[in-house]
């Protein structure tokens, strides 16, 4: 079935098909909506959190998130700065990716606040001491340039693309977008920087807290190196997981390969550079305070030790060797494996250094901190997840989004 | 049409920097800014001149002086008075947060009736005129059927003008019953009575004293000595030796040099036992004994018989029997004995702010003590205080009907020949009234202070006997347990809205009088008890009215008071502690004139009671021990209130979670007890006991003698407003009262109790 | 973190609670709601939701019946000089919205309400939990907005809020001796409402750098120590206990560390610094 509005020469499923999914996701999405509201209306009382937990679940899912859409500037790093042209094929979809999860992202921060209404004093009377202003300034411009990045391809709809505005438009955005690639890479290095930071600061918090460089912590690095090597793993997860859903075959398994390679020697020096970091931090920053390593693990019903063994080797070592390895990539199993051990690791991290810290007792005399979100929370975390399949079945369905779609599936 | 790259740049340059020159995106920045922040629904607090006012805080009988600061008509925040003799600035949560009562919603608005049925909560308004005639028209009745003794007035004090004012107005009226709510000082004052002679309070001085040998008293944790007592604490230097005898580690007993967990109600023995100590080892005051003891050894009286002197009666607790009795080591009980008769000025106090009341044996127990160190009159040691006489009377004349009236027996049976000593005994007048057949003997009753249905023990009987009383007058200022189950409502300002004379607080070794006067204007339509008392008098006319000469009540006070108002007004108490009696020649107004070990008129009051043998160790908690085999015991903490009016918001707020959380209060268990019984932390249970039983959760706490279950006081409130009612228990509802033989004052200091896993 | 004026000499405004007076009764709790506009809740028992400004915290010694022993601790604010004592404390590094800032003159951390949007990244800095989110509007039943203290605004939802040593009377203060003509505050004309209204006299307000003030002289004393000191946060706030078990309940020591050691090393460090 072709309708004007679909891009020439590919297949897309029926209308009906299509608004059911819709639907259904849709619901969701309402569910989440209805959440938001609660939450801005009632205010943060709606959530599980209290004055130990400042930060929980939405945090979490900011970094998180955030550290996955990190897929779209290593991309774009790797294609416009590198010049590697593999992967011209996966560019579009890693912008898009990276697109929906720093809306996210931005979305949760604008619930998370408890004055939304001030959120932009965050700008206007801006502490530069702070690391959160640093994401806040990064993480706007970096959805700027990926709005911008995005447009050109929302205007190559068959539709919009004969209106000549909108076409010349696009030209013009076709022609700088590697100034605002590199522009966007630059700012994605600090910002994910930056999220690291944020709790690598806190020297109030032993379990957070890492020494550095300069004004930057270690975890400032470790957030942009980890960013950029599980990023591409989640740009590959959701391409592989489109092309089951939509049994078709997207991107070119040069792109796969070569996006993988990279992923695996990055996740690999990144659990060096981590492990080491752990090992300094549990030998001689820790014990400086007075805690030794097993203080952060027992006592609890939650963070035991299992959680660090999952997160650097299971999660960490584990996928890395995967992808470093020829046979391992070329495996599709093992390849997608690999990257969802890359991701739930990434998301173990960004866990550990938001929820846990938290939940480490300070004072000899305080207990560990425990918190449980609330539905509304959920929601909420949920909410940008079918936001991102609405706009991305959107995007597929009417956007050239992948270059060599029609060149992979020639029977269609 | 073409758009080139410059076109392009123009028009997205030229539109955004033609929009920052339009005011539209700056006003609507700034709009947003102001209104995010003031919010309109957040207050924003009136200004103006502030001012402080000195007054005294009346919640309790601790009388500390405060200092109000008000801007406006407004009052503020609640400071200490920093040279009040008795708390010299010091203040509990309780006395700082009165404002919170002052404005809060417990607050009765205005005269009322009851419009459904009692207890139902619905009111129908009405005005001061029609609330006193129908008071008036009730009296009046009663008295033309001959039936004024059927009158009786509560009252949370004797000791002020409006209690004096109200005693008065049923002297002229013709009943006896005037009966005052029951505390820790009532075992006390008798014990005073009986060894000194002398109708009033005892003084310690904790100031000077060097060692405080505290018998169970809350000295830090609750009500009544607490300004005096936290005030001294924090300017004493460390060298006084302040020892706590407690089952349970209260912040008292934290506080002390020594805590020694007795077992609760083996108090007597171990007065007893630290006595046969002092006086086996001879380290009592020779001179003091010599020149103002009496009884101390065996004697004779007029007829010739010989009675048991203090030597002979402590002869049978040595320290191993007191050891057993106590569960302390008699090394423990050897070296109290010595370091409290070597110190150089000790106290022994009992019944101070405790929860528990004392049985008279135990206030005379641990006294003897005092006497026992000879250290009276002096500074670091215990000052008699005679009850309140700084207010001038008129003769007063009554008419044939009140004195046939007052001649009848008091309905409480205080006074009676059985307990001739006693002057109230308010647990009692629930059972008179319950066991009465036919008509109750209390028609019509005045609740003028206090909150009988909640401070009583076992209120369950007392609510019971509330039933059968036709005619209930609530002169509440909160909508408390008692006044919701009154007829009519009169209520009375609050403290900061009105005068009140405040005498001298329990414990206190010299004379204070303060004055609480109107810090702000009356809030809402109240009148003072003693000015609604004068206009029924007024009504009832006749020989009545004559016994009230005054315009109001701070008429009276300014008449009766004289040169003492000017004081009271200009710096808000008065006191004598440079004029005070140092000399012992006097002091002692028994029969003897002497200290008396072991009083002669106790000994005449036991020959009337037959069954009493001399020293009396302990009260026995009814029960059955198998059944009910742990004991439960209220504790006081200074976080809630445990009296008439219940705790601010707040207090409320200061409570930890594992005291109170949501609705549940929590008992304090020894880990090894609740084991036993197989209940962890914050589990929930249920406590049993002979009155009743209570859903409360349990905390866990090594600092609880095994086999207790402690459970604080002053939650579990129906009245009030929401902010306060329907939190926790009341312990009170729990324990039934146990009567003491020697005095008829209710000596329960626990009940018998069971605890399952709810 | 502005430069200070010439004229006026730094002050570094602290307090010395001694643990060994504090009796737990709540006085310090009540007079700061009461003092500083502090709401309440119908139920308060989620303490981790209760604003409070101080807390008392109630510590034992984990030993059975009948060697147990107690101790409170209360909490306000430590006002913390940070790291490096610059006024780098943890909370005013992190705040991307300048709504709390290191006074340089009186060493004391305020807050501004009307422009923190209540990110909360103050408190995940703040080891002490010294911070309180408004989760809730603020209500006053009945009559109660007429108790409220002008000198302290109410703050609205969704802002965090903190101990602010009762700033407002150091201005008033400040305001007094300046219409005198005088530029020294004397010690018992700015106290904060806690250490006003202890009944056990447990708390010491003043200038730690002053010596005609109390807290001088009790902060250097033998026993004094202050909470988590290992994180080099530096705050202002010391205690006093004869005990050692309390004074070891005051930070995380590592097996066979010694408590007294560790804190005498780091005071003749300080000292040196």
């Amino acid at each position: 079935m072709t309708t004007p509005a679909i891009p020439e020469g590919v297949k897309r499923c029926p209308t009906r098909q299509f608004t059911l999914w819709l639907a259904v996701v849709g619901a969701v999405l309402l569910w989440g909506v209805y959440a938001m509201f609660l939450i801005w209306y009632k205010g943060l009382n709606q959530t599980g959190m209290n004055d130990a937990y400042g930060f929980a679940l939405w945090i979490w899912a900011d970094l998180a998130v955030i550290a996955l859409g990190g897929g779209a500037f290593f991309t774009g790093f790797l294609t416009y700065i590198i010049g590697k042209k593999e992967l011209k094929s996966i560019i579009n979809y890693a912008v898009i990716i990276g697109f929906i999860c720093y809306s996210s992202a931005l979305l949760i921060l604008a619930l998370d606040i408890g004055q939304p209404l001030r959120g932009w004093f965050i700008f206007w009377h801006a502490n530069v001491h702070s690391m959160l202003t640093e994401v806040a300034f990064c993480l706007s411009c970096y959805f700027a340039v990926l709005t911008i990045e995005f447009i050109p391809l929302v205007l190559e709809n068959p539709k919009l693309d004969r209106i000549p505005f909108l076409h010349h438009l696009s030209h013009n955005l076709h022609e700088v977008m590697a100034v605002f690639a590199a522009t966007g890479v630059f700012l994605s290095f600090f910002h994910q920087g930056s999220l690291g930071g944020v709790a690598g600061v806190l020297y109030g918090r032993p379990f957070a807290f890492r020494e550095g460089l300069l004004i930057w912590p270690w975890t400032f690095f470790l957030f942009t190196w980890s960013a950029a090597a599980v990023g591409p793993c989640f740009t590959m997860l959701i391409t592989w997981l489109t092309e089951k859903i939509t049994q078709k075959k997207l991107v070119r398994p040069e792109a796969f390969q070569l996006l993988a390679k990279i992923s695996g020697w990055m996740l690999l020096t990144y659990m060096i550079a981590k492990i080491a970091d752990t090992w300094y931090w549990a030998a001689v920053t820790a014990p400086s305070k007075g805690f030794s390593l097993m203080d952060f693990y027992s006592n609890n019903p939650v963070y035991g030790i299992w959680i660090l063994i999952a997160e650097l080797v299971i999660c960490g070592i584990v996928p890395a060797l995967i992808l470093i390895t020829r046979k391992g990539r070329e495996n599709k199993k093992l390849l997608v494996t690999a990257a969802i051990l890359a991701v739930l690791g990434v998301c173990i991290n960004r866990w550990v250094m938001v929820l846990q810290v938290m939940a480490a007792p300070l004072l000899p005399f305080h207990d560990w901190y425990m918190y449980m979100p609330t539905w509304q929370e959920v929601a909420t975390t949920i909410l940008p997840v079918a936001y991102g399949a609405i706009l991305i079945s959107l995007a597929h369905r009417y956007l050239p989004v992948f270059p060599h779609e029609k060149e992979l599936n020639p029977g269609q | 049409m073409k758009i080139d790259r410059r076109c392009f740049l123009s028009l997205v340059i030229g539109g955004a920097v033609g929009t920052t020159l339009t005011p539209v995106p700056w006003k609507l920045t700034d709009d947003i800014a102001i209104w995010s922040q003031n919010w309109p629904w957040t207050p924003v607090p009136e200004d103006g001149p502030s001012k402080f006012v000195k007054s005294v805080c009346t919640q309790c009988p601790g009388g500390c002086g405060i200092t109000v600061r008000t801007i406006g008509d407004r009052a503020i925040k609640i400071e200490g008075q920093p040279d009040h003799p008795v708390n010299n600035g010091s203040l509990c949560p309780r006395a700082i947060s009165a404002t919170q009562h002052l404005y809060g919603p417990s607050r009765i608005q205005g005269p009322m009736k009851r419009a459904g049925e009692r207890g139902q909560g619905k009111w129908e308004k009405i005005s001061w005129d029609e609330a006193i005639k129908t008071v008036t028209e009730k009296l009046a009745e009663l008295r033309t059927r001959g039936k004024p003794h059927t009158v009786a007035c509560i009252s949370d004090t004797d000791g002020n003008g409006s209690s004096y004012l109200m005693d008065r107005f049923l002297q002229a009226y013709g009943s006896p019953n005037f009966i005052r709510t029951p505390s820790s000082a009532d075992a006390q004052e008798l014990a005073l009575y009986l060894s000194c002679g002398r109708q009033g309070t005892i003084g310690y001085d904790f100031r000077k004293a060097d060692f405080i040998l505290s018998f169970g008293c809350a000295l830090m944790d609750g009500c009544d000595t607490a300004g005096q007592v936290m005030s001294a604490f924090g300017e004493q230097d460390k060298k006084t030796r302040l020892v706590q005898i407690e089952a349970r580690l209260s912040d008292t007993a934290a506080k002390a040099a020594q805590w020694v967990p007795a077992k609760p109600g083996s108090e007597t023995a171990l007065a007893l036992g630290l006595g046969h100590v002092i006086v086996r080892d001879g380290l009592y005051n020779k001179a003091f004994i010599d020149n103002h003891g009496f009884a101390f050894e065996d004697w004779q009286d007029d007829a010739g018989n010989t009675h048991p002197g203090y030597r002979s009666l402590v002869q049978d607790h040595s320290p191993d029997k007191v050891a057993k009795a106590t569960g302390l080591s008699e090394k423990v009980i050897e070296s109290l004995a010595r370091s409290f008769a070597r110190a150089h000025r000790p106290v022994a106090v009992s019944g101070l702010g405790s929860a528990a009341p004392d049985s008279l044996d135990q206030a005379l127990a641990v006294f003897a003590l005092n006497a026992l160190a000879g250290n009276f009159q002096k500074p670091g040691g215990v000052f008699l205080i005679d009850e309140p006489d700084y207010l001038s009377w008129t003769e007063m004349k009554i008419d044939k009907t009140a004195s046939a009236g007052n001649q009848h027996p008091r309905v409480d049976g205080a006074g009676s020949e059985k307990f001739a000593h006693t002057r109230y005994l308010p647990n009692r007048l629930p059972e008179a009234i319950n066991s009465a057949k036919g008509d109750s003997p209390v028609q019509a009753l005045l609740v003028a202070g206090g909150n009988p249905l909640y401070t009583l023990a076992d209120p369950r009987a007392a609510q019971k006997a509330f039933e059968k009383i036709p005619f209930i007058v609530s002169f509440s200022t909160f909508i408390d347990e008692t006044a919701e189950q009154a007829d009519l409502l009169l209520p009375h300002p609050h403290f900061l809205e009105s005068y009140q004379d405040v005498p001298t607080p329990r414990g206190m070794a010299h004379t204070v009088v303060s004055l609480a006067r109107p810090v702000v204007k009356p809030q809402y339509d109240t009148r003072h008890m003693a000015d609604v008392v004068i206009q029924i008098a007024k009504n009832l006319g006749g020989f009545i009215e004559n016994a009230f000469p005054w315009k109001n009540y701070e008429d009276f006070l300014r008449k009766s008071l004289s040169d003492q108002w000017k004081t009271l007004e200009k710096k808000g108490f008065w006191s004598d502690s440079r004029s005070r009696d140092t000399s012992l020649d006097k002091i002692f107004r028994t029969s003897s004139q002497r200290f008396e070990f072991f009083p002669m008129s106790k000994f005449a009051a036991m020959n009337g009671n037959g069954n009493k043998k001399a020293g009396v160790e302990k009260i026995e908690l009814p029960g059955n021990i198998d059944k009910l085999p742990l004991v439960l015991v209220p504790y006081t903490s200074m976080r809630i209130s445990d009296g008439a009016v219940a705790n601010t918001p707040f207090m409320t707020k200061t409570l930890d979670a594992n005291v109170v959380l949501e609705n549940d209060v929590f008992v304090e268990i020894n880990p090894k007890t609740a084991s036993e019984y197989g209940l962890s932390q914050g589990d929930k249970a249920t406590v049993k006991t002979q009155a009743g039983r209570a859903e409360v959760r349990v905390n866990l706490f090594e600092g609880i003698m095994p086999g207790l279950v402690a459970m604080p006081a002053g939650l579990g409130r129906t009245g009030f407003s929401d902010y306060i009612a329907g939190k926790g228990a009341n312990v009170y509802s729990l324990i039934a009262p146990a009567a003491d033989p020697a005095s008829g004052l209710n000596a329960a200091w626990g009940a018998r109790a069971a605890i399952a896993k709810a | 973190m502005t430069q200070q004026p010439q004229h006026t000499k730094t002050k570094r405004y602290g307090m010395v609670i001694d643990l060994d007076k504090c009796t737990g009764c709540g006085a310090c709790m009540v007079a700061c709601y009461a003092e500083n506009n502090v709401p309440f809740r119908q139920d308060e028992s989620d303490k981790m939701r209760s604003l409070n400004w101080i807390r008392v915290m109630k510590v034992d010694n984990g030993k059975p019946f009948p060697d147990t022993q107690v101790c409170y601790i209360p909490m306000p604010c430590m006002q913390c000089d940070g790291q490096h004592m610059e006024g780098h404390s943890p909370c005013v590094s992190v705040c991307p919205a300048v709504a709390t800032d290191y006074d340089q003159t009186t060493g004391i951390v305020s807050q501004i309400y009307t422009r923190c949007f209540g990110c909360r990244y103050c408190m995940a800095a703040c080891p002490y939990h010294a911070r309180k989110f408004n989760w809730w509007d603020p209500k006053w039943p009945a009559d109660m907005e007429k108790y409220l203290n002008p000198d302290v605004s109410a703050r609205m939802r969704g802002v965090v809020e903190k101990c602010s040593f009762c700033y407002h009377r150091y201005q008033k203060a400040r305001d007094k001796a300046y219409v005198e003509g005088r530029e020294e505050l004397h010690e018992d004309e700015y106290q904060t409402a806690c250490a006003q209204a202890c009944p056990t006299n447990a708390i010491a307000f003043g200038d730690l750098h002053n010596p005609e003030h109390a807290v001088y002289s009790l902060s250097r004393s033998k026993t004094a120590f202050r909470l988590l000191e290992r994180l080099n946060t530096n705050p202002k706030v010391y205690y006093l206990s004869s005990k050692s078990w309390v004074r070891r309940k005051a930070d995380n020591y590592l097996e066979g560390e010694n408590p007294e050691q560790i804190r005498e090393k780091a005071r003749k460090a300080a000292a040196t610094h």
